[in-house]
């Protein structure tokens, strides 16, 4: 926990951020997208992908807190990176966003998209929504609309009700099935297909309209970042700064640079980062956290959660955060209640004894994964915590007085009273 | 030992005699001591030991109220309740008694010697209970007191490190029947409390405290039809059950047991029952029409009869509870009891082996006390006779038949001793005359003299001093060989000793996080808790059916079933005995069998069966031709990984299992949710870590 809290607490900071480019002119292509980047405070270092000195750990520690790579044609990394260093990369932190292309995908690049559970696809067409300007005939320059085709997550996409048409061109990422980490932030319109342009369509398409996926986020479960696109196009000056003309529509200016500026805020951790600031509980009336509870106790739980904001650590606004009371089972479950950032619950502990746990465990669309486990004991009464004079065992108490009162009386006739020697007699004649 | 009045010089040798026989006894059990070390033996004295020094840390109402966090997460234990006390208050107070007179004796130390401590005072209770059973007979009682310093089925329970609660509950035991004998035969209320003293004594220290309560009310029932039931019992009996059982119910596991539970049941009914005859008697005195008392006896019998029924329809009176259910019938039992190595049944060896010459003089025994008859031979007989009936079903009962044995191994000696040692010296006197008889009058001889009488006499004395030397120098080696070594240390044939199971909860305890959750077989839970001072699930006290159930069913299954169920019992380490390297039989692939069973004893496991594991032709194999389900279950995997590169032996096959006696079938076992985290020298020992889940996605 309190390593993962360092890493947060690093990751808040401005940091380094290495792109690996297959060529130098990309740094100019694309210079709106890195502008924007070094403009929040991050340093950015540009190296050639193949470059030999290239290095992403070393002796054990992070070189780089974010890779981009905006490599798509690399057959192999430079240096000591490969697909396997990238993972460990992101095993221990990092943060990686990448692009490809349409076609000429390196064999590099798909190696690390196929680690994480993705394969290229071919160049996305899409004969409805193009642009009418920028396309070359192909139908490659495709027209997206942000509210349909964009996943409802704020801190990923940004509003996407207030977002423009995205301009996309590229391939189409198909994603495995059993990869449950991912999230389909950007999916192809229903009318698109992915196929080589130039040639004629004989096989079935690799990826056909909505299940071709054209912007992926992962969020690891150590709450490393990535995301994954076919298309380095997406973040080019081109498309930033242009104009969108479709059939049919108004010309209007292209939401690229919203989109991929959320993207990258959401990537380089800037948004959607929680911690833990604090956590306590105790004893209704106490301050310090018992060695162990007994059952039927109320109980106070406090828990501090910050958000960064702009860089900074503000009180996290969730209403959403719910506790609860494990053992194997929740035993309790309520909702905190959110109070300028601390949560905090007042519960009865239940009638069963055994070692439980507080556990928060808090998952939602673009925020790290807040997990907050705390193990306590709870106890039986000692023998001394019973309730002492039972009113249904009155009857018992009568009974065992009444003896004892009896018994008391019974004794004392016995050796006092002497008993009437005629009578003695009588009984004996009988 | 002679015969006659005790003169002064004679209660000088018989003390003498009896101090040597204490002395004796403990000697013979630091056998331990002298070849490993002062160290707890086994499993269950871990816990015992455990307990006893958080008692002595935190105090005795600490302890009394002491919810154990560490084992059995995640419910966790009520040790205080759940827990026969009297051992620890024992060692306790032997520890404080000692520390108050400044011997600076460690807790460790006072639990190591207690067993051998109470064996001689067992050497004592048993003098005076074959005293009690043989109307004052020394002879018997020395015999019995010599002889129960020595049985080695008492030995077994008591070496040095034995630290169990039959170590002390044997003595109250023996202590209890003779305090109850004495209570019978002179019929007084004090004897009679005294008695029930030492019933609460041994109650507070062993559930074996059942097999007292209820054979007392046998004895009772057994005076009462061979008619010699007398008022004396009847103070004895109504006094003891009394305040024995208000006694017994302070010992907070025993608790309302008494009046609810059927195994109680006999001791009231034997109190109700001679209240009535009792009454009945009283009513013979004072109403003389025959045919009124006929109709009095038969509607209180009735009653009686009504109380009973409606009480069990009622669910008053439960069920038998499982472990004396089991010794009535074996089928059916729960797998949990069944599967204890001392719940099996005895071999005819072992009687040999625990018992020697004693089990010769058993029958003899018990022809002496038909001989003559009376409350304490009646005793002696049904305490022999009904253990040795038990014992046809439970081994470990060969340690409450051991004293009995003794008693009337003891009755049977001095009774051999008392009708040849006179011959013996008879002829000395009139050895000329006797010679010269022979020779003139073969014929008569109907005096109770007969040829060679003193020859045979000393035949008839000198045999038994002989087979009792082989008795002494039998019971000398299995205490030397077969009941002194402590488990946790093995011992090879060669000789070599395996010190893994330290190693393994040594090395627990100082890589692993302090709360960590060890996974193990219950066998290991008190070692784990004590040794390695980790959280455990399941350990000796087998309370919870299911939840051992749950864990057999997490190493029965394969990986992925059982690391899902691992990750919701939050596991972080599992721990297995292997012995496939050094040929250790008892390891935890020669108890899987026994795991499948308890796996699939539960609704949740209900697809678990032992068929599925075994070969279609019911064998239990681990080689290539053992069945998939046993080779991808955890248990084989953990047992078996890395194993197959291993030579075991110089002419066997990499990989050759030198328990089971078969080469693994499985050489290469990848394992994907857990890692090897440490394996001991001789790999008896293996730790694994379960690995977190995935960081992210992976194939």
């Amino acid at each position: 926990m309190k390593l993962l809290l360092l890493l947060l607490a690093a990751s808040a900071a401005a940091d380094r951020v290495l792109v690996l480019v297959d060529n130098m002119s990309i740094r100019e292509s694309h210079s709106i997208f890195f502008k924007s980047i070094t403009d929040r405070g991050h340093s950015i270092t540009f190296k050639n992908a193949d470059e030999g000195s290239l290095q992403l750990i070393k002796f054990g520690e992070l070189q780089y807190e974010n890779l981009i790579l905006f490599a798509p044609s690399a057959d192999e990394f430079g240096g000591t990176i490969t697909a396997a260093e990238i993972a460990r990369f992101v095993d221990q932190g990092g943060n990686v966003l990448l692009a490809g292309a349409g076609s000429n995908v390196g064999a590099a690049v798909r190696d690390v998209a196929a680690d994480n559970g993705f394969e290229f696809a071919d160049q996305l067409i899409d004969h409805v929504n193009y642009d009418s300007v920028l396309d070359d005939g192909t139908h490659t320059t495709v027209v997206a609309s942000a509210k349909s085709q964009l996943m409802e997550a704020p801190l990923i996409v940004g509003d996407r009700s207030k977002l423009g048409p995205i301009l996309y061109s590229g391939g189409a990422l198909v994603a495995a099935p059993n990869n449950r980490l991912r999230l389909d932030v950007f999916k192809a319109s229903s009318t698109a297909y992915s196929h080589d342009p130039t040639k004629p369509i004989k096989d079935y398409p690799s990826a056909v309209g909505r299940q071709a996926v054209l912007v992926s986020a992962v969020q690891a479960r150590n709450n490393a970042r990535l995301v994954l696109t076919a298309s380095l196009h997406l973040f080019s000056n081109q498309f930033l700064s242009a104009t969108v003309n479709k059939e049919g529509t108004k010309p209007s200016p292209s939401g690229n640079k919203a989109f991929v500026d959320s993207l990258a805020k959401w990537v380089l951790k800037e948004t959607g980062v929680l911690r833990v600031k604090s956590v306590d509980h105790h004893k209704v009336g106490e301050k310090e956290p018992p060695r162990e509870y007994t059952i039927m106790e109320d109980v106070d739980y406090k828990l501090e959660v910050e958000e960064l904001k702009g860089n900074k650590w503000v009180p996290f606004d969730g209403k959403d955060v719910q506790l609860e009371f494990v053992r194997i089972d929740p035993f309790v479950r309520t909702t905190l209640k959110n109070k300028n950032g601390v949560l905090s619950a007042r519960f009865k502990l239940p009638d069963v004894y055994g070692v439980y746990k507080f556990l928060v465990d808090y998952r939602r669309v673009g925020y790290t994964h807040l997990l907050d486990v705390q193990q306590v004991s709870v106890r039986p009464l000692w023998h001394t915590q019973y309730e002492r004079f039972i009113r249904s065992a009155f009857p018992y108490y009568a009974s065992s007085f009444s003896m004892m009162a009896s018994l008391v009386v019974f004794s004392f006739v016995f050796l006092y009273h002497k008993s009437d020697p005629v009578v003695a007699q009588a009984k004996k004649t009988n | 030992v002679k015969l006659g009045k005790t003169t002064r010089k004679e209660k000088f040798l018989l003390l003498l005699t009896l101090a040597g026989a204490c002395c004796l006894a403990f000697i013979i059990r630091l056998f331990s001591v002298l070849r490993f070390e002062t160290m707890i033996h086994e499993y269950d004295p871990y816990f015992n030991y455990r307990s006893t020094e958080m008692m002595v840390e935190n105090g005795f109402f600490p302890f009394h109220n002491w919810f154990d966090a560490k084992s059995w997460y995640p419910l966790g234990r009520g040790v205080g309740s759940s827990v026969y006390p009297g051992l620890m208050w024992t060692a306790g107070s032997i520890y404080h008694f000692l520390r108050a007179f400044q011997f600076k004796v460690d807790v460790r130390q006072v639990c190591v010697f207690i067993g051998p401590l109470f064996s001689a005072f067992s050497v004592l209770a048993t003098y005076a209970l074959t005293w009690e059973c043989s109307k004052g007979n020394n002879g018997a009682a020395l015999f019995a007191s010599v002889f129960i310093a020595l049985v080695p089925g008492y030995i077994s329970r008591s070496v040095a490190g034995s630290y169990d609660n039959e170590s002390i509950a044997i003595f109250c035991m023996i202590l209890t029947f003779a305090l109850w004998l004495r209570a019978v035969r002179t019929g007084s209320m004090a004897a009679a409390t005294t008695a029930a003293l030492a019933y609460l004594y041994m109650v507070s220290s062993w559930g074996g405290y059942i097999f007292v309560t209820n054979l007392i009310p046998l004895h009772m029932l057994g005076l009462i039809l061979t008619r010699r039931f007398t008022h004396r019992a009847y103070v004895a009996y109504s006094t003891y059950y009394v305040i024995g059982t208000l006694l017994s119910m302070q010992i907070s596991f025993v608790n309302f047991k008494p009046t609810e539970s059927a195994d109680h049941m006999p001791a009231l009914g034997i109190f109700g029952l001679i209240q009535l005859i009792t009454f009945y008697n009283y009513l013979k005195d004072k109403v003389t029409s025959e045919g009124l008392r006929t109709i009095i006896g038969c509607s209180l019998l009735g009653s009686v009869g009504l109380v009973v029924v409606g009480a069990t329809l009622t669910g008053k009176i439960g069920a038998l509870s499982g472990r004396l259910a089991f010794l009535f019938s074996t089928k059916g039992a729960i797998p949990i009891i069944a599967s204890v190595a001392e719940h099996q049944p005895t071999s005819w060896a072992h009687y040999y082996y625990d018992l020697h010459i004693l089990m010769l003089l058993f029958p003899l025994g018990v022809y002496r006390c038909f001989t003559d008859l009376h409350e304490g031979t009646l005793f002696a007989m049904m305490y022999g006779v009904t253990t040795l009936y038990f014992t046809g079903i439970m081994v470990r009962i060969v340690l409450v038949l051991a004293p009995a044995a003794c008693v009337l191994g003891g009755l049977a000696l001095s009774g051999h001793y008392y009708a040849f040692l006179p011959n013996l010296s008879a002829p000395d006197e009139k050895e000329a005359a006797a010679i010269e008889k022979k020779k003139d009058r073969k014929k008569a001889g109907v005096d109770g003299s007969y040829p060679f009488k003193s020859e045979l006499a000393a035949v008839a004395v000198f045999i038994p001093v002989l087979v009792v030397c082989s008795f002494v120098s039998h019971s000398i080696y299995m205490a030397r060989e077969h009941y002194s070594d402590p488990t946790i240390v093995l011992r090879a044939g060669n000789g070599k000793l395996y010190d893994d199971f330290r190693e393994a909860y040594k090395w627990i305890s100082e890589n692993t996080e302090e709360n960590a959750k060890v996974l193990s077989w219950w066998d290991y839970g008190y070692h784990l808790s004590s040794m390695a001072n980790r959280t455990v699930y399941v350990d000796g006290n087998t309370w919870n059916n299911t939840h051992i159930s749950r864990v057999g069913q997490i190493l029965a299954s394969d990986e992925k079933t059982s690391y899902e169920m691992m990750r919701e019992l939050d596991v972080n380490y599992v721990l297995v005995i292997f012995g496939g390297k050094v040929g250790y039989p008892g390891d935890d692939i020669n108890k899987f069998i026994w795991m499948i069973r308890i796996a699939g004893s539960t609704p949740t496991g209900a697809h678990i069966s032992q068929k599925q594991y075994m070969t279609k032709y019911g064998e239990y194999r681990v080689d290539s031709k053992a069945p998939k389900k046993m080779r991808n279950s955890l248990m084989y995997k953990l047992c078996y990984h890395g194993f197959g590169a291993l030579m075991t032996h110089p002419r066997a096959p990499l990989g050759y299992d030198l328990s089971q006696n078969q080469e693994v079938g499985d050489k290469h076992i990848t394992l994907e949710h857990l890692e090897e985290a440490y394996t001991t020298e001789n790999w008896i020992v293996r730790v694994y870590r379960v690995k977190p889940p995935a960081n992210k996605f992976s194939g």
